[in-house]
């Protein structure tokens, strides 16, 4: 009777064993119906979000010190781990996507999309142009063909946690949202989208891609993730200058780091916008009229569009300390009355050989009107800017510290991708003479000698990218190489003030030495 | 010497009932010896309290009931290694090691054909032949016969590049090496994301596997006046928010 009590005892702690090893492999079950916390919307109030998608970008190490030129002063690379190859993964972003209502357009916010395009475009150093007719159509930003960097490395899964094939279109200079298309047709649920009016005090469900703890970490290790949403409600509604909803502001108590660039539904499911900023609980979403002006602006040039670059730093007069007035050269009384008439942008410094400076802009000049619109705030200025374009011409209305009366200055705006960089690096580096590594397209970063050695050379610049466009490609660099010499001289900084009819650069490529030479010619 | 004569002492002190007199020796070196006067006071004060307790009577059948269970015990202690009784128990022992077996296979097995498709795969599987890997440069290179370590040099001349060498590593190489990191590599703590609150809204959405990098970076730098700083980034992070702090925003406020 003991024995088979202990036998029966055996087989019910092996059967239990048994059941546990199973459990722990068993994935985490589908939390359709969770336990709602008091306060919180259950799952069964959620509308099915089919338009939301995650988005994986890698980036290599080469894309990552592109990232940390744009980021940092100007900086050398002291030292490296030892294994460290260039042109591995260090670095995985998850975050959310927004699939449009065709079906194949994919709308995201990459942050650190701008290590995926060309450099700056060079300043027109010439005399400008006539004025193009405004709303005339301009060239296409230079697409790039598929290579190194305009192929990011990406990956889209669909709701149902399904990897769907994209292709990567282009980026929206004017919004920073990146375009993708799915290559199968129909391959996802088609989602309505909210069109205005909106209401405030509406609740909103703002999705973001979130890590899941797995249950079953002895046989498929890894890192799990899933969109989980949150819920806030629309506080504020900004207007456009020209009618519409310019962004909409989004209170909610739980808003994190990773709610940027999440997607933004109303309970019914349909589409608000996606999150572009954040600051405390308080959330602002770019309307949904907005994203799709933009995928429209990328997919009619099947290539990413530019914003209209000018080349100032300025700051709206409203929100300017009067002494900052009297510091660029404003009279006590005019300085007053500027003040008063709370309009105008005020610029702070002007980029060389920028639109801007070509059209002699100086520092202290306010802008109060574009193409004769009144500018009451800084975000007015961006919006008028927006809407004339890149490469187009627009009329400012400006007062001068030193002239009594409002002056009508005509200029030709410029494109850039990515305003911030050009205009540190732009003042940092001023390429009105010489040579300079950036203008010929080649961005660079110092190698100190520990470093330097790894690549098998002594000292040198790292080449991190090289613009399709120009010289040096056609010539045969290639990111990932460091050059030691140009003209024989040994480089360590960005710019030279060489002036021959070629160059000849003497670069490192996996531990071999070649030699490269590029004619001096314009890009 | 003194101290062994201490130790002798204590113990004939110890040894002694509260009623016996101490040894003529014992009583000239608690003259002499003010510790062991002082050990001795305590023990007999110890004893005074202990004496004064009562007695406690212990229930008639007490001793009968502690031999009862001494044999008990030993009884059961003797039944433990009887090897009449083993073969019983390693029959169930066999039957639930085959059991953990099945179950076991029966898990690998489910995994195997329930494993996602790595990215890669899939793009091949669905990305129609339009990307095609770029072509390496045409090149005349004259290599002379230096050793690999040292750098070579070399004149190169380029034919027109009109794409950049394909110069991306392989993902299905890293993919093998992702499945033999332990959990502890990839623990996503520190890059501040929130794990997912079941009882939140929002989660009915499917759960899918990420393959996180695995090189991380962090680099040192100078600025070659003597400033150098060290940064490293996680390999994986969640949301739009920038990498590098004072990077530069797509919609920079007051740039034009």
């Amino acid at each position: 009777m003991t024995v088979k009590r202990k036998i029966r005892a055996a087989v019910l702690v092996s059967a239990a064993l048994c059941y546990g090893v199973v459990a722990a492999q068993t994935p985490a079950p589908s939390p359709k119906k969770p336990a709602p916390p008091p306060g919180a919307a259950t799952a069964d109030k959620l509308p099915a979000a089919p338009q939301v998608v995650t988005i994986i970008h890698r980036l290599n190490g080469l894309k990552m010190f592109r990232l940390l030129l744009r980021s940092q002063e100007q900086v050398a690379i002291a030292s490296l781990g030892s294994a460290f190859d260039l042109m591995d993964d260090v670095h995985t972003n998850v975050i959310a996507g927004l699939a449009l209502d065709d079906g194949e357009t994919i709308v995201a916010w990459l942050p650190e999309a701008e290590v995926e395009f060309g450099p700056v475009p060079v300043p027109v150093t010439a005399a400008p142009e006539p004025p193009r007719p405004r709303n005339a159509p301009t060239a296409p930003f230079p697409r790039m063909s598929n290579s190194l960097f305009n192929q990011p490395d990406i990956t889209v899964i669909g709701p149902d946690g399904k990897r769907l094939a994209a292709k990567y279109i282009g980026f929206d200079g004017v919004t920073g949202l990146s375009i993708l298309r799915l290559t199968k047709k129909n391959a996802m649920t088609v989602a309505a989208f909210k069109n205005e009016p909106l209401n405030i005090g509406e609740t909103v469900l703002l999705f973001r891609p979130e890590p899941v703890a797995t249950t079953r970490p002895m046989l498929r290790p890894g890192l799990y993730a899933r969109m989980g949403a949150i819920e806030g409600r629309i506080q504020n509604i900004l207007p456009a200058p020209t009618g519409g909803v310019a962004r909409l502001r989004v209170s909610a108590p739980k808003l994190s780091q990773e709610n940027i660039g999440g997607v933004a539904l109303n309970q019914a499911g349909e589409t608000i916008g996606i999150v572009d900023g954040m600051e405390g609980t308080e959330a602002t979403i770019l309307p949904a009229t907005l994203i799709k002006r933009a995928a429209q602006r990328v997919l009619e040039q099947q290539a990413s569009v530019p914003r209209p670059w000018l080349g100032v730093k300025g700051e709206a007069i409203e929100s300017l300390k009067f002494d900052e007035l009297m510091n660029h050269g404003w009279e006590l009384n005019r300085a007053t009355a500027l003040a008063d008439k709370h309009r105008g942008i005020m610029l702070t410094s002007i980029v060389p050989g920028s639109p801007a400076a070509l059209a002699a802009l100086r520092a202290g000049d306010v802008i109060l009107k574009v193409d004769d619109k009144d500018i009451k705030s800084a975000d007015d200025f961006t919006w008028w800017l927006e809407q004339a374009g890149p490469s187009s011409s627009v009329e400012f209305t400006i007062l001068r510290p030193d002239r009594p009366v409002e002056e009508e200055l005509n200029v030709k705006l410029s494109e850039m991708m990515d305003p911030s960089f050009s205009f540190k690096l732009r003042n940092s580096f001023s390429a009105t003479r010489g040579f300079s590594l950036l203008d010929q397209g080649i961005e660079t970063i110092a190698l100190r000698p520990p470093v330097a050695s790894q690549l098998g050379t002594t000292a040198g610049l790292l080449v991190v990218y090289v613009d399709p466009v120009t010289a040096a490609f056609e010539a045969g660099l290639q990111p990932g190489d460091v050059i030691q010499s140009i003209n024989g001289k040994a480089v360590s900084i960005y710019k030279t003030d060489l002036k021959p009819a070629s160059y000849t650069f003497e670069v490192v490529r996996k531990k071999e030495k070649l030699v490269v030479t590029i004619p001096a010619k314009k890009r | 010497m003194r101290k062994n004569i201490c130790e002798l002492i204590r113990r004939e002190l110890d040894e002694l009932m509260l009623d016996e007199t101490y040894s003529t020796a014992a009583v000239n070196h608690l003259r002499e010896c003010p510790a062991c006067r002082e050990f001795q006071q305590k023990q007999t004060k110890l004893r005074q309290i202990v004496g004064g307790l009562g007695t406690v009577a212990a229930p008639a059948d007490f001793d009968f009931r502690l031999r009862a269970r001494l044999a008990n015990e030993s009884s059961s202690a003797a039944t433990h290694f009887n090897f009449v009784a083993w073969p019983v128990l390693r029959r169930g022992f066999v039957a639930a090691a085959l059991l953990l077996v099945f179950a076991t296979g029966a898990v690998l097995l489910w995994n195997v054909f329930n494993r996602p498709a790595p990215a890669d795969q899939t793009a091949k599987e669905t990305t129609p032949p339009e990307v095609v890997p770029a072509p390496k440069p045409r090149e005349t290179v004259t290599t002379p016969n230096t050793p690999e370590t040292t750098p070579k040099r070399d004149t190169l001349t380029f034919a027109p590049n009109k794409r950049p060498q394909g110069s991306r590593i392989d993902r299905s190489s890293q993919l093998a090496i992702r499945n033999t990191r332990t959990l502890a590599t990839i623990d996503s703590s520190s890059v501040g994301a929130n794990v997912i609150n079941r009882a939140e809204p929002g989660n009915s959405s499917a759960t899918f596997p990420i393959d996180a990098s695995l090189q991380s970076f962090k680099v040192s730098l100078d600025d070659g006046r003597g400033n150098a700083k060290t940064i490293s980034l996680p390999t994986i992070s969640f949301g739009s928010q920038r990498l590098m702090q004072n990077a530069n925003q797509f919609a920079p406020k007051r740039v034009w």
